[in-house]
């Protein structure tokens, strides 16, 4: 006899925990939960990444074992990666709602040239000067927002289109140069430049905004709307949920994100380089794309994200050290990028197809199912 | 391997037709879970053979094996026309004999017949390899020439009706079958077909068996087993519990052998008409895609059911009520509230489970908890964050309550069964303690043991004081809840239907009858 009294929620609410069932299974879960936990949440499906990290690690290790190991080596990696990290973690949120945005890359020349042009040629205070570069992000933002989320036209393509017209726009009103002057070797440089401990401020902007994006998305009801946006966008509808608003507002933080790195870019180099940002767009959506099957399996976020970029930062830097030749680098991180996410993709078609135990490395009352 | 072993003995009946499809001593194991457990299955030559089950029973993991989607555990030994064949060798040549028509139909919606068919079969092709339109048109009219369809073979096959799809993929399931001994898999052909299309499918089944190919049809609804099926095997937990001739069975006694406890396949919630309660939600003149003009009292404590054939406005009419049908225009009132547009009702706060489960309401990717406290997560903000100890309360809470059959509330909701999965989606929206529920096909996908759990929770529900509007196209779910009923045609309440006169030959005759009018 099954399912012939359901049981009034409200009713079990208020009542006392009688029901020995309910608290029967829960103290079995207590019980085995934390073991099942931390093997689902060491094995190789979520945190693919942390491996490949570590054996990179042990192969430079031995490979230059005199410049590799070092606390100047750990730096290096730091300072070369924040902004690229910065750019990647721009992308988390709209791709969480299910929306690309392209045009971010260009969004952080756009900024960058921004805060540049109104330090070099007004003096402008810093700071007002980096809110007004962000202040130009945003304004694309806007548009990215008007462009797919009021007319409907599909994310990859409109932003690609906005993009575009963004670095027309810089190059219209920069002539393609770059923005030089002593006046941005000052203060300007200085934030992005300026360091603690040796270890450059960006670092620490870029694990900032990581730990409110993670809190964000996995903490707020917000975030699990965003995400719920992204899987599912009828259903999320249908659920009450405000896809078009929270897809604008995601199409809003990368804009204004992007903004962001695109002054820690310009401040980094101490200028306003027209086409800066560009090279930032394939290696932030890679590392976003790898942050997603960290962790949180199929979710775009943070800390993955900061894993990803740890990954193949530390590979670029330790292949420098050892000279290797540049295209090195690229093929390096091709491979990288394959094997990262094909241990991932192996496993789960293996369980897909039931072929595979999960965890078979586990004693039996570890794994989960 | 030796051919010719010895003939398994299934129950009594003796072996008056060839045997097409053997497969014995079949297991598959899953982490955890025994999915099937020695199935035995005999498929006779020229036969019907019907294969039922709960959700969860083995039926789709039996026919994953099958078609080798799926590795059985070793010992499984399997026969088809006498020989022998490996289960888990895919590039088998069975599948000149054994083929599939899997529940999605597996066709590219965005091309025409023709290039469905040639894609399972192969292009003509001249010698400069240019496609030879004409030839493959003739040979797709060639092949879907004995089901009578009235149909462009170059639309896309978007356009064309859900019955016509699903010939379409049983005709390209067929391509390159010369005809004799064989077993054609039929999954769930008519989960998505209204009434009067599941007899011309029918029909159409019965012509392709005419034609010397078995058939192992797969099916939730009981009554088609009866009107097509020769032999039928009950599945359950994983067992073949029996395997029959259906003559002789009824209805009743196929659910229980499908549950295993005595059920009513003809519940009743004995809901109590409820005209002298105060009216709920007014809607008048509701208008858009489909519906011309409609207007709806909901009593408290009422079922009201919206009964009708595909287009009639029967399916837009929910969506209209809770303010997600695009472009619907007309007023609502939601108790003594002053009337609003029904585009601005999402202000009344009223739930809606969808039709389409797997588009229109679960988020695949996630947890049973998450998808259960989507719409109610305000609730647990604080300072902007999510509360995780109330969220996880109140998703305990509902997990017990509803009885779903999963390990934990963690799980992905994709692991649980159809009927659950609905389970869940009905407590997402109860979760909001709301006024009115609007309920779409409730039990689409649904098997007959949890259908009766779900009857039962919505009957308390109603009981308790809420009021629900169900639209469905199975008539089962408006015989079993239904206080009132409107029967919807050309987007217009055409008949309503109350208390004792609500039977199944009034719905139908309902329906039927307004079309023609």
């Amino acid at each position: 006899m099954t399912a012939n009294t359901p049981t009034d929620p409200q009713l079990q609410h208020k009542a006392a925990p009688t029901g020995d069932e309910p608290a029967g299974s829960s103290a079995r879960a207590a019980a085995t939960g934390w073991r099942a936990n931390l093997a689902s949440s060491l094995s190789p499906r979520n945190i693919g990444a942390v491996y490949v990290l570590i054996v990179i690690c042990i192969v430079f290790t031995i490979w230059a074992p005199s410049t590799f190991p070092q606390m100047a080596t750990v730096k290096q990696i730091l300072d070369d990666n924040a902004i690229t990290a910065l750019a990647a973690l721009a992308l988390i949120v709209p791709l969480s709602a299910g929306v690309f945005d392209l045009s971010f890359a260009y969004v952080m020349s756009l900024s960058g040239v921004t805060a540049a042009h109104f330090v070099a040629a007004n003096n402008m205070n810093v700071f007002l000067a980096a809110l007004i570069g962000i202040g130009a992000a945003l304004i694309i933002g806007v548009i990215n927002g008007i462009v797919v989320v009021v007319m409907q036209i599909d994310s990859f393509i409109g932003t690609l289109a906005t993009g575009s017209l963004v670095e027309a726009f810089i190059s219209f009103v920069t002539g393609d140069n770059s923005i030089n002057s002593v006046r941005l070797d000052g203060t300007f440089s200085q934030i992005s430049q300026g360091s603690i401990g040796g270890i450059i401020y960006p670092v620490f902007y870029a694990l900032f905004i990581a730990a409110a994006l993670w809190l964000f998305l996995e903490h707020s009801p917000t975030g699990r709307r965003l995400y719920a946006t992204g899987f599912n966008p009828n259903a999320a509808r249908l659920a009450d949920i405000r896809v078009n608003k929270l897809r604008f507002c995601g199409l809003l933080t990368s804009a204004t994100l992007a903004g962001f790195a695109g002054v820690m870019l310009a401040s980094s180099l101490a200028a306003g380089s027209p086409s800066a940002g560009t090279s930032y767009l394939l290696p932030a959506f890679a590392t976003v794309f790898v942050g997603a099957t960290v962790f949180k399996q199929g979710r775009f976020n943070a800390w993955g994200t900061i894993v990803a970029v740890l990954m193949l930062g530390t590979g670029v830097v330790g292949l420098g050290l050892v000279s290797a030749p540049l295209w090195a680098i690229d093929m390096f991180t091709g491979v990288v990028l394959i094997a990262a996410l094909s241990a991932n993709a192996f496993e789960r078609n293996s369980l897909l197809r039931g072929r595979v135990t999960r965890f078979k490395w586990l004693p039996a009352r570890w794994r989960t199912t | 391997m030796s051919s010719g072993p010895a003939v398994a003995d299934i129950g009594a009946r003796p072996q008056a037709l060839g045997t097409v499809l053997r497969v014995n001593e079949l297991s598959k194991t899953f982490p955890g879970t025994k999915a099937l457990d020695d199935v035995t299955l005999e498929v006779a030559e020229g036969e019907i053979h019907a294969l039922v089950g709960q959700n969860g029973s083995g039926k789709s993991t039996l026919i994953k094996v099958l078609a080798g989607y799926y590795q059985a555990d070793p010992g499984a030994k399997a026969w088809l026309n006498e020989e022998p064949f490996d289960l888990a060798d895919t590039a088998d040549s069975r599948h000149h004999r054994l083929r599939f028509v899997h529940q999605d139909l597996g066709l590219f919606l965005e091309l025409g017949a023709t290039d469905n068919l040639a894609l399972r079969g192969e292009f003509l092709v001249d010698p400069l390899h240019r496609i030879r339109w004409k030839a493959q048109a003739d040979v797709a009219r060639q092949l879907l020439g004995e089901f009578d369809l009235d149909l462009d073979l170059r639309r896309p096959l978007a356009d064309a009706t859900p019955v016509q799809r699903t010939v379409i993929a049983i005709a390209a399931a067929l391509v390159g079958w010369e005809g004799g001994p064989g077993v054609l898999v039929l999954d769930e052909p008519t989960a998505v077909l209204p009434p009067h299309d599941v007899t011309r499918l029918l029909e159409i089944i019965n012509r392709v068996r005419s034609r010397g190919t078995s058939i192992l049809y797969v099916s939730h609804r009981l009554d088609e087993v009866f009107r097509l099926a020769d032999r039928v095997t009950v599945l359950r937990g994983g067992r073949v519990v029996l395997t029959r001739p259906v003559a002789g069975l009824t209805t009743q006694t196929l659910a229980e052998l499908m549950v295993g406890t005595e059920v009513d396949a003809g519940y009743r919630a004995g809901l109590a008409a409820a005209p002298n309660r105060p009216v709920v939600l007014r809607a008048r003149d509701v208008r858009g895609r489909f519906l011309a003009g409609v207007d709806v009292d909901l009593y408290e404590g009422e079922v009201l059911g919206v009964a009708g054939l595909p287009g009639s406005g029967r399916n837009e009419l929910p969506y209209a009520l809770v303010g997600k049908l695009p472009g619907a225009t007309g007023q609502m009132a939601l108790d003594d509230s002053a009337w609003q547009p029904v585009r601005k009702s999402a202000s009344f706060d009223i739930p809606l489970v969808p039709a389409d489960r797997a588009r229109e309401s679960v988020i695949a990717e996630f947890s049973v908890k998450e998808n259960l406290t989507l719409s109610v997560l305000g609730r647990f903000r604080r300072f902007g964050l999510l509360r995780g100890r109330s969220e996880r309360q109140l998703s305990d809470e509902w997990f017990n309550a509803i009885e779903v059959k999963a390990a934990s509330p963690d799980d992905l909701i994709t692991t649980l069964s159809g009927g659950n999965q609905q389970k869940v989606m009905m407590a997402r929206c109860l979760a909001r303690d709301p006024r009115v529920l609007v309920l779409c096909e409730p039990t689409a996908g649904v098997d007959v043991g949890t259908r009766q759990a779900i009857y039962e929770f919505i009957a308390t529900r109603a009981r308790a004081g809420l009021s629900l509007v169900v639209s469905s196209s199975d008539t089962g779910d408006l015989l079993a809840l239904c206080t009132r009923v409107l029967v919807m045609c050309n987007g217009k309440v055409v008949r309503e239907i109350a208390g004792d006169e609500i039977t199944e030959h009034a719905l139908v005759t309902a329906m039927e009858e307004t079309e023609q009018e």
